[in-house]
């Protein structure tokens, strides 16, 4: 035994049996490099480790084929100190965790505030506040090493408390964050949070998770840990946090500016300081990039910034990702009972020509099914449903339904009524009639709940989703059939079969397990067709040319501590 | 006058009246619950319910009315329900931008298109009045946002003569405030001048057609004195009250303008408000936009009494 190989099985003796679990998959040549990085940061192994393992046990064969940038950001020597200008999207809430439901307010909590650890744009888990973190045996109890020596802005030192105590907020059914519990809703119940002494947090989960140091991780953007003494309410007034830049000033529907903080327990940020602007649409976060007054655009899509794909001063950096649209289709309505008409309307559309028309191939093409191409999990073998017309009209005279007219819901963002429009031209060539009635988003979305909402009452739907890292949240809210967990079930969809698959893959530990569960749920919703996923389209950011070392996340997260110009 | 003062001071209280009464059942219309947007689909009803007390959102709609307007005579405008603030600390700053632009433009628009509409009557069914009336209603027509994106393009992107933004860094000098501003009141210049000059035109037309204006002429006036005294004093009136009613529309109605120079005006202030339901806010923002546009009415009828003695002894009467 030579000593690589005694060091390698020393380390193996003090890992848990999940990690032992993803060191063998590495070693059978089960998953690729890439996924063994990904997996292994996400169970809790620091990535010096994951690196030497994977140098150490070989394996690894097998395409690229997950996650990753399809444009990495441009990196270089860049020049001490400057101010980084960045265009985000309006926040549309106050600045405080519980409430941030959107891409503008996630951006400002980042900003200042840090999690257990960032989910960068590959889906690993960088860690931050949380130095290491590791399951028991079956994965129902998480035990997170927090980092010592970490100040607040205000001069306060973290400690596990805090970490807890913001996970209590979060997860409070009386007056929590909706959007955190989205992710943690049915994984974690309040009192199932410990702090047992100043540098450990353990989570006591509602059943078996593999995935969820993720759902606590910088994907979870509402989860930046406070002081456990500060109301959420006012985080506001300071934007209290640990981060390598905090608050100098702060104007709502203006604008923020931050500089250094000199306390920052890593390295310390770059720029002197970063300025962030508000901007209520993207067509003039362009212009203000094309006209000098930003330096990053923090997100912005195809449709509406095409102008900069192409623009030599500009770096454009797309990380895949598994933002996307559902159509959705009420399976206990009239026409849409029938699962043969609801596939005929997924036959009926052309997902290339969508990708390559809407997204100019800045998108994968979807297969009726929340598992995104970028997803480890995903079975791709599983085949992908093609535009098929005949077919389609085929399904609808077998189901003696072969025209009808049937009213489209949907709010006037983004491509979507674009989308609209061409569901709607495709639905007639099989002799369906889709009258579109395109709203504002509010009106679409009302109160969000069964009953007072277009979104989750209408028959017929297309409702925008963004990034998760891990497909769980897309697998429950919108199609479980248990009222507590299904809180967006637009399409109504109720299948025992799915909901205990579902159980199966959120609980399996290891790649293997959930890929199997994903493809036997792959084929149901296949076969079932609640709702079609005609794409998942990549996260788009764009920095000036002279702007190095930004990273974006496709959760809408930015680190730009390590940025700078080159002249 | 006293008397001409105090009737339209006394009709502009009625119209506020009426405004609140309209802008505060009105808002209700909007669909969705307070506290259900604010809180999430996530929230439990009873969190909900107790969020609805708090605000008061609960409360009859006629206790809720009494509520606001009573508050607003004690100077408590209330708190944003999006932003947790005081609605005074949103409006305050919305308001100071937005009267910035407007004005800006104003001084711009109202020399050129008076001086164009006069210039036009005077040289009527000429080369020039066809250029100042057909230019003027073409660009007129064009859509603001279209405007404003030319001139982003030509002046911000290509020629790089202007910023691109509106809202200039804070401490500027007033000189790089008109530079950012530029922009913008250039659209809002081009938007207003067909319109105001054309009505400018038709009033000086009028005049110049009048027995007043023959009469001066024949007594062997100059043609510069008629002009500036018989013909200018009356063409005005129409213009003056033309100008008034677009103060609404500058203060609060520039949405497209404001989001494309991303300009924090009142416009998108209570765009946002209405879309958020954010009745505090959208409802004293509409107020306030009222306020503003009976004042700039109530000056302009006055403008209109002094250039015209018939009507404030019409009203004195």
């Amino acid at each position: 035994m030579d000593d690589t190989q005694r060091r390698v099985d020393a380390i193996r003796k003090d890992r848990s049996e999940l990690e032992n679990h993803i060191i063998d998959e590495y070693a059978a040549g089960k998953i690729t490099r890439r996924e063994f990085v990904r997996r292994g940061t996400v169970v809790g192994m620091s990535i010096p480790l994951v690196s030497f393992l994977a140098a150490a046990c070989g394996g690894g064969g097998g395409g690229e084929t997950t996650g990753g940038g399809t444009t990495p950001t441009a990196t270089g020597q860049v020049t001490a100190g400057g101010n980084v200008r960045v265009a985000l999207i309006q926040p549309t809430t106050e600045p405080n965790p519980l409430l941030v439901q959107d891409e503008g307010g996630a951006g400002l909590l980042g900003s200042t505030g840090e999690f257990l650890s960032f989910s960068n744009e590959k889906l690993e888990l960088e860690p931050r506040i949380a130095e290491s973190w590791e399951p028991n045996d079956d994965g129902t109890v998480w035990t997170f090493k927090i980092r010592q020596g970490v100040q607040f802005h205000s001069g306060g030192t973290l400690v596990a408390n805090d970490v807890k105590e913001t996970f209590d907020k979060l997860i409070n059914p009386d007056g929590g964050s909706a959007n955190a519990q989205s992710a943690l809703g049915g994984v974690l119940s309040p009192g199932g949070i410990e702090a047992p002494d100043d540098s450990t947090v353990v989570f006591n989960l509602d059943a078996a998770n593999g995935n969820f140091p993720t759902l606590v991780s910088s994907a979870n953007y509402n989860a930046i840990i406070i002081p456990a003494d500060l109301d959420p309410a006012d985080w506001g007034k300071t934007f209290e946090g640990t981060g390598p830049f905090k608050l100098e000033s702060f104007t709502p529907k203006v604008g923020a500016k931050f500089v250094r903080n000199d306390a920052y327990w890593g390295t310390k940020a770059n720029p002197d300081s970063m300025e962030l602007k508000f901007y209520d649409e993207e067509g003039p976060m362009i212009l203000a990039l094309q006209g000098d007054e930003v330096d990053f655009v923090e997100h912005f899509s195809v449709s509406g910034g095409k102008a900069l794909l192409n623009d030599p001063n500009v770096n454009v950096i797309a990380v895949k990702a598994a933002t996307h649209r559902e159509l959705h289709m009420r399976t206990d309505k009239e026409p849409f009972t029938d699962k043969r008409v609801r596939q005929a309307i997924a036959l009926s559309i052309d997902r290339q020509a969508l990708v390559d028309g809407l997204w100019e191939g800045q998108a994968d093409i979807g297969n009726d099914s929340p598992f995104a191409p970028l997803y480890p999990s995903t079975d791709t073998s599983v085949p992908q449903r093609e535009q098929n017309v005949d077919q389609a009209k085929q399904l609808l005279a077998d189901a003696g339904m072969t025209s009808f007219t049937v009213e489209l819901n949907t709010w006037n963002g983004f491509e979507i009524p674009d989308l609209a429009q061409l569901v709607k031209q495709y639905a007639a060539a099989i002799g369906v009639t889709i009258n579109l009635k395109i709203t504002d988003a509010g009106t679409y979305y009302g109160d969000g709940v069964f009953g007072k909402s277009t979104w989750l009452d209408s028959v017929m739907g297309i409702t925008d989703y963004g990034h998760r890292p891990v497909p769980n949240v897309y697998l429950t809210a919108p199609l479980s059939g248990d009222p507590k967990v299904g809180v967006w079930n637009s399409a109504h969809f109720k299948n025992d079969q799915y909901d205990s698959l579902v159980k199966q893959y959120v609980a399996a530990l290891d790649i293997d397990s959930q890929k199997g569960v994903a493809k036997q749920i792959e084929e149901l919703l296949l076969d079932e067709t609640p709702i079609v996923f005609p794409y998942f389209y990549y996260f788009l950011s764009a920095a000036k040319k002279n702007l190095l070392n930004t990273t974006s996340a496709a959760t809408g997260q930015f680190d730009l501590s390590k940025a700078g110009f080159t002249s | 006058m006293a008397r001409f003062l105090l009737t339209r001071l006394g009709l502009a209280a009625i119209t506020l009246f009426l405004l609140s009464v309209i802008v505060f059942f009105g808002s209700q219309v909007l669909p969705g619950n307070v506290a259900r947007r604010k809180l999430g689909p996530f929230a439990d009803q009873s969190a909900v319910d107790q969020l609805n007390h708090q605000l008061g959102t609960d409360k009859p709609l006629y206790e809720q009315y009494w509520n606001w307007v009573s508050g607003l005579f004690h100077g408590d405008l209330g708190t944003s329900l999006s932003y947790n603030l005081p609605v005074n600390q949103l409006i305050g700053p919305a308001l100071v931008h937005s009267l910035k632009l407007a004005a800006f433009a104003f001084v711009m628009v109202v020399p050129l298109a008076i001086l164009g509409g006069v210039a036009a009557a005077l040289k009527r069914d000429k080369l020039t009045d066809r250029v100042i009336t057909i230019g003027g209603l073409s660009l007129t027509v064009v859509p603001e946002f279209v405007t404003g994106i030319i001139l982003i393009l030509v002046f911000g992107l290509w020629l790089d003569l202007f910023p691109v933004s509106a809202n200039a860094p804070d401490g500027s000098n007033i000189l790089t405030q008109l530079k950012y501003l530029f922009l913008p009141a250039l659209t809002l210049v081009i938007v207003l001048f067909g319109y105001i000059a054309r009505i400018t035109r038709a009033g000086t037309i009028e005049s110049l057609d009048a027995d007043y204006t023959r009469t001066a002429m024949l007594k062997g006036l100059p043609r510069r004195t008629v002009i500036r005294r018989h013909v200018l004093r009356n063409s005005l009136l129409p213009t003056i009250a033309v100008i008034a009613t677009q103060t609404g529309y500058l203060i609060g109605g520039l949405v497209v303008i404001e989001t494309l120079f991303n300009y924090p005006g009142m416009g998108r202030l209570i765009f946002t408000a209405a879309q958020k339901k954010d009745f505090p806010l959208l409802e004293t923002g509409v107020l306030i936009v009222g306020i503003v546009f009976l004042v700039a009415t109530l000056l302009a009828d006055l403008a209109y009494s002094l250039l015209n003695p018939r009507i404030r002894y019409a009203t004195a009467e």
